[in-house]
């Protein structure tokens, strides 16, 4: 009798033990460590975008040095943006996302001036090595692209997981997850409108 | 009675407008299937270049693993060229998991536009750039001169060309290794609690088995496996440490056989879906292995 007590007793202990991944405790750590490294994939990217800017900018004055301005933005908004670095734990920093935003913003349409500005010039245009420059850019806008919206999917999929019940018990007090910020519709806006062109 | 049978029909209608109205086509194109390696909607190849690009294509992927695939569609029907471009490769997944070797060249003829769409194991070799050079260099010259057979079929073999050697097929699945070693490290578990089951049903006759059958399952890998290590375990540690379990044991073991079956069936239906298996199946079918493609590639037009 005393046996069959200790028996159950192991049984409640053991599915206890089983209950702990239906309170998605893996889940969250899962997704906590799925939105890092595709938040690190985001940055990669605008890193890689930053780094073609300087040999962009000398292709570009080769041409067209007297062009002082637009060159000048570009190398400004490009320093600018790379300043400001958001680490994947500064992520629930709504602040701080959105002035990376912002810096990110201001150097594509920096860009987007510097491009439009070579249409002007037909020799810049036909130089190899500016058309190599020119399509590696696209590419890594599109890389940028894709970037973030794997990384707003994955951070939509978290938040959602630190909200509903019951895994919302499991972030708060066990792990001390909080909602990560997201790229917002106003800033697709944004990022999709064409650059303003100034002659 | 009859306004009964209107109220019916109006619920019915509601219905049928709910349930179909969001079946019918969106705005935005629907990604063709993948019925071929060369996937010509538009109907622009006459069937012997389709049928050589085709044989070129599979004679390379047999080689090398690489999937390359081709798409020419009438119209984008207003959706961005790189938007469509990515859903495409995103459905059909060219290219084996994790090595993510896909490259499809994509053609909309009434937007005379030209796309490279390269998955992240090829972005090394075949560049930006040098997947522009291909298009403004091979493909839209012959376009433009109105031979669209010509510059698909110029545009492939470049592309071939700067992809060649960079991957070789493998000998054999990779799965077959894991499964085996999925099967060791469940022994292990089940030897491990067995020990350790033992060990503590000297102690105690049913806390032994349960530590012993709650040992195996939490050691060993993936799910089904676990349960099956910790079954076994504590029907084991039952048996051999003490006369209670006897009762348990007798029914239990018959069932540990056909357990095995399942998981191993539903585990090979799993992992070939997406694996590196898949690809190489058939003559006749052709499907993505499961590659991933993040935006690399160029745009060009004519």
């Amino acid at each position: 009798m005393m046996s069959l007590a200790r028996l159950m007793g192991a049984s409640v202990m053991l599915a206890g033990l089983l209950a702990l991944s239906g309170c998605g405790y893996n889940d969250l750590q899962g997704l906590d460590e799925d939105t890092k490294a595709s938040w690190s994939e985001v940055i990669n990217q605008y890193q890689r975008r930053a780094d073609l800017i300087p040999n962009l900018v000398s292709t570009v004055k080769g041409y067209a040095a007297h062009e002082k301005d637009t060159l000048e933005g570009v190398v400004q908004a490009r320093a600018k943006a790379t300043s400001v670095q958001i680490t994947p734990e500064l992520l629930r920093d709504e602040a701080a996302f959105k002035r990376f935003q912002e810096a990110q913003q201001s150097l594509s349409s920096a860009l987007g001036r510097l491009l439009a500005l070579a249409e002007n010039y037909p020799n810049l245009k036909a130089d190899q090595g500016f058309r190599d420059l020119q399509s590696q850019l696209e590419g890594t806008e599109n890389r940028i692209t894709v970037a973030r919206k794997r990384y707003i999917d994955k951070v939509a999929e978290f938040n959602k997981m630190v909200r509903y019940f019951p895994t919302n018990l499991t972030a708060k007090f066990l792990l001390h997850l909080d909602e990560k910020a997201n790229f917002t519709v106003a800033d697709e806006k944004a990022v999709a409108k064409p650059p303003e062109v100034k002659f | 009675m009859r306004l009964m049978r209107r109220a019916g029909w109006a619920i019915l209608a509601g219905w049928l407008w709910f349930t179909l109205v969001p079946n019918l086509p969106g705005l935005a194109l629907d990604v063709p299937p993948l019925s071929g390696r060369v996937v010509d909607i538009a109907h622009v190849l006459p069937p012997a270049t389709t049928a050589q690009l085709s044989e070129t294509l599979q004679a390379h992927e047999t080689k090398t693993s690489n999937q390359v695939a081709v798409l020419i569609v009438p119209s984008l029907e207003g959706e961005p060229l790189f938007d469509f471009s990515h859903r495409v490769a995103t459905t059909w997944k060219l290219g084996a998991k994790g090595i993510d070797n896909g490259v499809i060249l994509l053609i909309a003829i009434k937007e005379r536009k030209i796309r490279l769409e390269v998955g992240y194991g090829l972005e090394g070799v075949l560049t930006d750039a040098r997947s522009a050079q291909i298009i403004r260099h091979e493909i839209a010259p012959k376009f433009r001169a109105g031979d669209v057979p010509a510059g698909v079929a110029a545009g492939v073999l470049a592309v071939l060309h700067t992809i060649e050697g960079t991957y070789k097929a493998p000998e054999q699945p990779t799965a077959v290794h894991s499964d085996g070693e999925v099967i060791a490290s469940t022994i292990f578990a089940v030897i491990l609690g067995l020990v350790i089951g033992l060990f503590f049903s000297r102690a105690h006759r049913v806390v032994g088995p349960v530590i012993g059958g709650g040992l195996s399952f939490l050691v060993a890998p993936w799910v089904i496996p676990a349960l099956i290590a910790g079954a076994v375990s504590l029907v084991l540690v039952s048996l051999m440490g003490g006369g209670m379990g006897h009762a348990i044991g007798g029914g239990r073991r018959g069932r540990s056989g056909p357990f095995d079956d399942t998981w191993f069936s539903t585990r090979h239906g799993g992992w070939g879906s997406g694996g590196l298996g898949e690809s190489f199946g058939g003559s006749g079918g052709f499907s993505g292995g499961g590659g991933d493609f993040g935006g690399g590639g160029a745009s060009g037009d004519w």
